[in-house]
């Protein structure tokens, strides 16, 4: 891996700091970007996870030397997604729910001023597509991810309301990736 | 050159997406960890068709994930009706455990006694956490030994926690104030993640996200009122003693994830944890050994594995006892 260049979307962040967690940071930024793109809405947000991540390192004083400074880094990226990710992921979606409601509540009007009324179109049309490609997935795996991409439940959650165990969940996840990845384009 | 702007725009064989579709699966789990970061990295790597393929099931993923509500509408019910948190909840009475109630009662109750409180308990004994969702989408862990009661109304969301620890994650609502009870103390907050632990008439409040009132419960209670932000702590003893200092939260809430975190803690105040833990006791054998200073991780896999790691931090050993183990001078 060549080292990557300094960082897309922020300026003002210097690279003087050396060391050698800070060096591993940069030439694995954009792997860390995609670790944490899984569970994140969109790929901004994925990087903003990686920018927190880079501030905790920036200020914290490195307790003696790392042994292993690229499994710190996904040590930490990968207690970020445990705690923080889920969490803000479900308030994200209460939001994006609150959105639905208010819409729905003004008696059917698009009230959302900013997105030009053929981008509504283009974005409806899209939605469609999302949900008949999983209304094609197998039985069993439609189930499967609905519940736990669509409704947000985890995969013991959502093993427990299938009655399956959670690796079968998984399998189902993702073949259901597979599938429609393969289907649909973005 | 930067290689984040290199997209590769062949289309991904399809040995490639099936990996692809399997990372984005397996980084669901909810223990994701250092060992399956490395094992991504390797793979990202391993051959030139893996990034695009990954690129591509991820935007997929994203796509749903920004879209679950929507396309959720679009779809069909599920033949198999299972309750769900998706409906926007006005009240307390619908989802969770009040989906059952609601069911049998929903049609027939008048308005004027959908405001009666329904208070629930919930209690964890030695080596239980609990999960608990609230009809409001707020989500409380309870560790293990730990009593708390729920009273969900249209104006307040109350909380009383009485021996015990737990993580409170509150959904927003800005009309319903949510508040903790405990130790004398009150805990409001709107809607935040934070972490009350009142054990020993001690209470620490830890924050993660939000902003948290901590005041005395009453008037008659001698203390300060505080506002804290996240990554803040504030311990009050026993005594009264404030303390406010800056922690990692995720220490605190590690034990959500079936570990403990300890910062020179006495082996006499982590053992009372353990024991909270396992229902197989362990036992301090010299009461000088209580005051060491322990600082680590302890994985909660088994109580003869975790006496093992202690040896390992501490000049101690262990004998069995009737009750568990003892724990001796080396």
């Amino acid at each position: 891996m060549t080292a990557s260049g300094p960082p897309e979307r922020r300026a003002g962040e210097g690279r003087q700091d050396d060391s050698p967690l800070i060096r591993a940071f940069f030439e694995k930024r954009e792997n860390l970007i995609l670790f944490l793109a899984a569970r994140t809405r969109s790929m901004a947000a994925a990087e903003d996870l990686v920018q927190d991540l880079y501030l905790r390192l920036a200020t914290q004083t490195p307790a003696a030397e790392v042994k292993s400074p690229v499994a710190l880094l996904y040590r930490m990226a990968a207690n970020l997604l445990v705690d923080q990710v889920r969490s803000d992921q479900r308030s994200s979606r209460r939001s994006a729910q609150w959105r639905i409601e208010t819409r729905a509540s003004l008696g059917g009007e698009d009230v959302v001023d900013e997105t030009p009324a053929d981008e509504a179109l283009i974005a409806r049309e899209r939605v469609r597509q999302l949900a008949a490609a999983v209304a094609d997935l197998p039985p069993q795996m439609g189930r499967a991810f609905r519940l736990h991409k669509l409704e947000g439940r985890s995969q013991a959650e959502t093993a427990e309301a299938m009655g399956v165990s959670r690796k079968m969940v998984e399998a189902h996840i993702q073949a259901a990736v597979r599938q429609l990845s393969k289907r649909l384009r973005s | 050159m930067t290689s984040i702007a290199v997209h590769d725009d062949r289309t991904p064989d399809d040995g490639a997406m099936a990996e692809a579709g399997a990372w984005v699966a397996r980084l669901q789990r909810s223990e994701v960890g250092e060992a399956d970061g490395l094992a991504f990295e390797a793979w990202l790597d391993a051959a030139p068709g893996n990034r695009g393929a990954y690129r591509r099931a991820v935007a997929i993923w994203q796509e749903f994930e920004a879209n679950a509500e929507a396309v959720l509408a679009e779809l069909e019910p599920l033949a198999q009706p299972i309750p769900i948190r998706r409906k926007p909840v006005r009240g307390w009475w619908v989802g969770g455990a009040g989906v059952a109630l609601a069911a049998g009662l929903a049609v027939a109750v008048a308005p004027a006694l959908m405001v009666q409180p329904l208070t629930q308990t919930f209690v964890t004994g030695k080596g239980q956490h609990q999960h608990v969702k609230l009809a409001d989408g707020s989500v409380i862990d309870l560790n293990a030994e730990t009593r708390l009661s729920v009273t969900l109304t249209r104006g307040e969301r109350k909380v009383v926690l009485g021996d015990g620890e737990a993580i409170f994650d509150v959904a927003a609502d800005k009309a319903r104030p949510f508040t903790v009870a405990a130790a004398d103390h009150l805990v409001r907050v709107v809607g935040t993640q934070f972490d009350v632990r009142n054990r020993q008439g001690g209470l620490t409040v830890t924050v993660a996200r939000g902003k948290v009132q901590v005041r005395p419960l009453t008037a008659a209670v001698a203390g300060r009122s505080f506002l804290l932000t996240p990554g803040e702590r504030l311990a009050v003893a026993a005594g009264g003693a404030e303390e406010l200092k800056a922690v990692d939260p995720q220490e605190t809430f590690s034990w959500r994830a079936g570990r403990l975190v300890y910062r020179d803690q006495p082996l006499g105040e982590v053992v009372a944890d353990l024991n909270r833990q396992f229902v197989d006791q362990i036992e301090i054998g010299d009461p000088e050994l209580a005051k060491l200073p322990i600082t680590g991780v302890i994985v909660l896999d088994d109580p003869r594995a975790v006496t093992q790691r202690l040896s390992l931090m501490l000049p101690v050993r262990s004998v069995p006892s009737d009750r568990g183990l003892v724990l001796l001078r080396k």
